[in-house]
């Protein structure tokens, strides 16, 4: 097997959790700019690691954390040269295959979804997220994804509220209220 | 017979035997879907348990492992797409003989393979840990310091994909890992004077961003895939095909479990090394490697299982993982208070042989499960992906938070799974960058002991380590590896090469 082996034509994406994407001999859109990128944000941080406690003591804390982005910066370093080096893949673009809209879209969603999760509370964000996400990928009418998404929904929320009885922001619904009438109901029935 | 007695802990509460069973069942599904994967299942999975009892936790996790693990070849069988690390051989043979229609057949040998080579990986695991944590007490921080190098570098190197990439991504782990107050002398740690960055960044953040939502962002591009249905029918292997193959497998399982018992090796790597010995020694394959030979299934599979048990060694009695599962389940142990390493033999045998009990009874359920409900499985393969990707968002969303109940955890994790995302697009391997985290602890607090017990003099450092013969074999090891990483080594390939031509 190719020591550089990322893959092959099938999976150059990284489609699979298995296999890193990208080519062995060629660079993707975008991979120059990217190690470039960490190769400045090692820099940095190996800058920031020498500010811990610069050069004390072998055994200061801040030795390990700049050995460690020194590193980093090197084999940034290395990567960068090694990919300006390489041809460019003709047949993708940035928009099309690294970030394509869709992507970019889901971000969005995941970052609204977080500044909403406490002040709305979970089932109400949780409800939104899939049902837009759920629209916007199956493409499907509106019964469908409203039974999906809500369905789905009832299903975790029973499985973490109870099996795994994880803490999740009650937000403006009155959650605790609504299993403690249920509690209410339940011991009402066994006495 | 204490020893006895906390093997069959599994047996003995039936609660427990549900978890194992459950937690296999879940993982088989987990790992055969595409677009899932252990890793992602696991790191997710942390967090919901985490207020969950010890044993019951721990219960559900092995089962997930186990399962996963050999889930994993299901799509590499049946769609060309490996669901872990360590089924990427097995795709390379299995794939072709389900587009001839065996994927039954391909299934049923694999299973039964993989349930006998992950019962020789617990065996040794069994034997050999309660040697290897006797000896590992006599490591000095040094060795400790060495070991954890040593297996961020074998998983960097050897892990599939480019190995300077892996290099980085362990580093950047280790890096990631020194974040927050330094717990020796309170010393800020890239923290940029952010208050919330003094605790540290969560690991288990890190994991689920790394394998939950950068996967689920990859899978994004393919979300109009059409789920591929395929026919299955006989799935149990005759008896006479398993005999055929036993003595291979025997060779393969003992190659899994050695490689996986290595630092910072697992079953990816044992799998690959074990269908390359398959290949060698068999000299008239009835197909030819590569486009369906049994062999070629049998040896990898057999390999990955196996190496489970061997991956365990290093992980309960060092703290070492081997690969990136091996990290995450070493994260769950953390997260319930235990502490992988020589004195988890000493202060709690019996957590170790429960775990080994735990992995013989989910070996067991995986053997059930894998040879029966071929229907349901077919049906749930077929989940549309436009379903499942928003439910992992979901999911890994709720997983960041529950730990510690913060929102800053979320963002980390969104944070590292957009990061993720890009790695994994320009073939950075992620595995190493988890390796790296869940190591950054005992790498500098052994680091720092060994060089504070030479009063900080380096030469004594060194004298100290060409003097005792466990830690040259670890330095030498740490040094090849580094070495042959660089150009240096390329000359000196060339160099050798030219005189012996």
């Amino acid at each position: 097997m190719h020591p550089e082996f990322r893959g092959d034509m099938d999976h150059h994406d990284g489609t699979s959790d298995a296999i890193p994407g990208g080519y062995v001999e060629k660079q993707r859109p975008g991979e120059l700019a990217f190690a470039i990128f960490l190769t400045l944000a090692s820099l940095f941080l190996l800058y920031s690691a020498y500010g811990i406690s610069g050069f004390d003591a072998l055994s200061a804390p801040g030795a390990i954390p700049m050995a460690t982005t020194l590193v980093m910066a090197i084999s940034a370093f290395a990567v960068v040269l090694r990919t300006a080096r390489l041809k460019k893949v003709t047949t993708e673009t940035l928009s099309k295959d690294i970030l394509p809209g869709t992507v970019v879209l889901f971000i969005g969603f995941l970052i609204v979804f977080g500044l909403l999760l406490q002040p709305l509370g979970f089932v109400l964000t949780a409800a939104v997220f899939l049902i837009v996400a759920i629209k916007v990928l199956a493409k499907r009418g509106w019964g469908y994804t409203l039974a999906v998404a809500l369905g789905s929904l009832v299903v975790i929320w029973i499985v973490f509220r109870v099996v795994f009885t994880v803490l999740l922001p009650a937000g403006v619904l009155p959650e605790a209220e609504f299993i403690q009438y249920f509690r209410n109901l339940m011991s009402a029935g066994a006495s | 017979m204490d020893t006895f007695l906390a093997i069959f802990t599994v047996f003995t509460q039936l609660d427990l035997l549900v978890l194992v069973g459950v937690g296999t069942f879940v993982g088989i599904y987990i790992g055969a879907i595409p677009g899932l994967s252990v890793t992602m299942a696991v790191s997710i999975l942390i967090s919901f348990t985490f207020s969950w009892d010890v044993y019951p936790a721990i219960s559900l996790m092995v089962g997930i492992y186990m399962g996963g693990v050999y889930g994993g070849s299901r799509t590499a069988i049946l769609l060309n797409i490996p669901g872990a690390p360590s089924a990427i051989a097995t795709a390379m043979d299995g794939y072709p003989m389900a587009q001839r229609g065996e994927a039954g057949q391909a299934i049923g040998v694999t299973t039964v393979m993989s349930f006998f080579g992950g019962l020789i990986g617990i065996l040794v695991l069994a034997l050999a840990a309660p040697f290897v944590s006797e000896f590992a007490l006599s490591f000095q921080p040094r060795d400790y310091m060495l070991l954890a190098v040593l297996g961020i570098l074998l998983v960097g190197s050897l892990s599939s994909g480019s190995m300077i990439k892996g290099i980085f991504a362990g580093s950047l782990g280790i890096a990631i890992g020194a974040v927050g107050r330094d717990p020796l002398t309170f010393t800020e740690r890239f923290t940029f004077d952010f208050q919330i960055m003094e605790g540290g960044i969560s690991f288990i953040a890190v994991m689920i961003g790394m394998f939950g939502v950068s996967e689920a962002l990859m899978q994004l591009q393919n979300v109009n895939m059409k789920a591929v249905r395929q026919k299955i029918d006989r799935i149990v292997p005759s008896f006479g095909t398993v005999k055929k193959y036993l003595p291979l497998s025997l060779q393969t399982s003992t190659i899994g479990v050695i490689i996986g018992a290595l630092p910072g090796t697992g079953g990816d790597i044992a799998a690959l090394m074990a269908y390359d010995h398959a290949k060698r020694v068999t000299k008239k394959p009835k197909v030819p490697f590569g486009q369906g030979a049994m062999e070629g299934l049998v040896a990898p599979e057999t390999a990955n299982n196996a190496a489970v048990g061997g991956a365990f060694i290093p992980m309960m009695t060092l703290g070492i993982p081997g690969d990136a599962v091996t990290a995450i389940m070493i994260g769950a142990l953390f997260i319930h208070g235990l502490n992988p390493g020589p004195m988890l033999m000493i202060d709690q045998p019996d957590m170790f042989w429960f775990i080994v009990g735990a992995l013989f009874t989910a070996n067991i359920f995986m053997l059930i499960f894998g040879l029966t409900g071929i229907k349901i499985f077919t049906k749930i393969v077929e989940i549309p992906r436009s379903i499942i990707i928003p439910l992992i968002l979901l999911l890994s969303i709720v997983g960041a938070y529950a730990v510690n109940n913060s929102i800053t955890d979320v963002y980390w994790m969104l944070g590292f799974g957009v990061f993720g995302y890009f790695m994994r697009h320009y073939g950075y391997p992620l595995g190493p960058v988890i390796l790296g985290v869940i190591l950054s602890r005992l790498l500098d607090d052994n680091w720092r002991r060994a060089i504070i017990s030479e009063r900080e003099e380096l030469g004594r450092f060194f004298h100290g380590i060409f003097t005792s013969p466990l830690s040259l074999v670890l330095f030498v090891a740490v040094i090849l590896i580094f070495v042959s990483q660089t150009p240096l080594w390329a000359i000196l390939k060339k160099r050798l090469f030219r005189k012996t031509s």
